[in-house]
């Protein structure tokens, strides 16, 4: 990590990176438009990623907290079992779905609605945010159903036998306990989206590169390693900033560890 | 509850099935996608046929990657899990220690894949390592997998009874033999579960190793190079096979423990931080 930071402040030559010290990667990533633009829309993408999965996440974790018994290991394993499989399968899963050959334009096609395939449904910012949601549900669904499966029913009880309604027994007590849950998920999704890399590559197309490919892109195509380098610490100072925020504001254990108790 | 007006149930358990459909629709597709005769992926669905399979299972590339995924697996799993339960059997009765270790263990699990694949690349082009499966990418695969080995090992050592291990001593045993004989047999289904849970990482590591795997291929970078580069017909083969072998092996580190809601839930956030 020493080295990274050390790098990104060197020049590079057509030869390879001299370890002459240089503000000049930091000066074309904070001087120029693209990379700033790509700072931003990453946490954009990140952001908004963050609330869809929250909005898709929370009314499942609800209602499966809501079962009972074996019904609940039941629906629990079949909510986890996509997630056992490989990440790189679960992010071109979406391919076949919104492609041209996909699954989603051969049934649009078949029922008329459109003549022949459309092309807006993928390589898009709207493919990128199905495939992201898709990827990183489960860090989201997780700490919110745990913060609200742990929560004691006396309450709720209570609640209700003082003559709340069941709206404000959800608003008033079962919302408010599960926040910690909430604020977990968040973090984790937001974290994980900001460094996003196979899913933007693969169901994004060009407007819509992340910071992770354009570092990709650096190492591996332009090899200019000491832009590459003052990008990546860039990602990394602002994520571990996020994250270190977070922590401080919940404790290290509420964010992490939960699982390990 | 039965509160609840029957009204909003209805809505919950309708959108329970929307949201189990969002999640295996795409797995369903592909797993039919996999079967079709047709030169090009997509559909319709025409005849059926396995021959991708066996074109999937006669590629020689294919093959080496995957033995390649096998055997890094195997050996990070091994190197991570005893490196962490050697840490975790060094800190567990120091507390303050262990806290401290904390935010260094959970360091490398928040660090962005891509930070850690750059980092790591530059990091052996200084020290003058030969990018390859061994040992580039062993490193990094190790280093990946010991955070969620020590976290996972952790809580099971130190809700160990201490007694025991005193009573032990006691009767006059040696500290190896108190290891060898108490403690290892106590939390084995934990190191079991452990190992083939950082088996299962490591399988599927694909943004770090494709940083510093050099010319060779696991598993999860032949898939890439598939998907990116050439859109080949037994592409939805392959991604059936892999998604088969890491639910295998998932399922098997499961077993391992007894089936139960809150376990199925701690189990899989463990693996699911991951990738």
């Amino acid at each position: 990590m020493v080295i990274l930071t050390a790098i990104s402040f060197w020049t590079t030559t057509a030869y390879g990176v001299k370890p002459i010290w240089t503000l000049d990667n930091y000066r074309t990533i904070f001087g120029s438009y693209v990379y700033i633009d790509t700072f931003l829309r990453t946490l954009r993408i990140a952001g908004i990623t963050t609330v869809l999965t929250l909005l898709a996440a929370y009314p499942m974790a609800f209602a499966l907290s809501r079962l009972a018994g074996s019904a609940k290991t039941i629906v629990l394993l079949f909510v986890f079992l996509p997630f056992w499989t490989s990440y790189v399968v679960r992010s071109f899963l979406w391919l076949p779905m919104l492609g041209r050959n996909g699954l989603v334009n051969f049934l649009l096609v078949k029922f008329g609605f459109v003549s022949r395939p459309v092309d807006w449904l993928i390589y898009n910012e709207g493919a990128v945010y199905v495939g992201l949601v898709y990827a990183y549900m489960l860090f989201m669904f997780l700490p919110i159903y745990q913060s609200l499966d742990q929560q004691d029913s006396k309450l709720q009880e209570a609640a209700s036998d003082l003559g709340a309604t069941p709206a404000q027994v959800f608003r008033r007590v079962i919302f408010p306990l599960s926040l910690p849950g909430v604020f977990s998920g968040c973090t984790m999704v937001f974290l994980f989206a900001c460094g996003a890399f196979v899913t933007p590559q693969i169901l994004g197309g060009a407007s819509t590169m992340m910071a992770g490919n354009v570092i990709g892109s650096q190492f591996q195509i332009s090899n200019n390693w000491g832009l590459g380098a003052s990008l990546s610490v860039t990602l990394m100072v602002s994520v571990i900033g996020c994250f270190a925020l977070s922590a401080w504001r919940l404790g290290l254990l509420q964010l992490f560890a939960r699982d390990t108790r | 509850m039965t509160m609840r007006p029957v009204h909003i149930r209805w809505a919950l358990a309708a959108y329970g099935v929307a949201f189990v459909c969002f999640l295996y629709v795409p797995m369903i597709v592909l797993c039919l996608l996999s079967f079709n005769d047709s030169p090009v992926v997509g559909f319709p669905i025409r005849t059926l046929t396995t021959a991708w399979y066996r074109q999937a299972l006669a590629d020689g590339v294919l093959m080496d990657a995957l033995w390649n995924s096998a055997w890094l697996g195997i050996a990070s799993s091994a190197i991570g899990t005893a490196l962490a339960l050697t840490a975790v059997l060094g800190l567990r009765r120091v507390p303050r220690l262990a806290a401290a270790a904390l935010p260094f263990v959970v360091l490398p699990i928040v660090m962005p894949a891509i930070v850690t694949g750059v980092v790591m690349l530059i990091f052996f082009g200084f020290t003058g390592l030969r990018l390859g499966l061994f040992p580039t990418t062993l490193i990094v695969h190790v280093t990946w997998v010991l955070p969620f080995a020590y976290l996972s090992l952790y809580p099971r050592l130190v809700g160990l009874d201490r007694s025991i291990e005193e009573a032990a001593m006691d009767l006059g045993a040696m500290p190896l033999t108190v290891f060898r004989r108490v403690t290892f047999p106590l939390i084995r289904p934990a190191v079991i579960a452990t190992a083939l849970f950082a088996f299962t990482l490591s399988f599927d590591e694909f943004v770090r190793t494709f940083f510093v795997v050099g010319t060779q291929q696991t598993l999860p970078v032949h898939l890439w190079i598939l998907v990116t580069e050439e859109v080949a017909p037994f592409l939805p083969a392959v991604g059936v096979i892999i998604m088969l072998l890491t639910l295998g092996t998932a399922a098997l580190g499961f077993a391992t423990s007894s089936i139960n809601s809150r376990r199925i839930a701690r189990f899989a956030m463990t693996r699911e931080i991951a990738s």
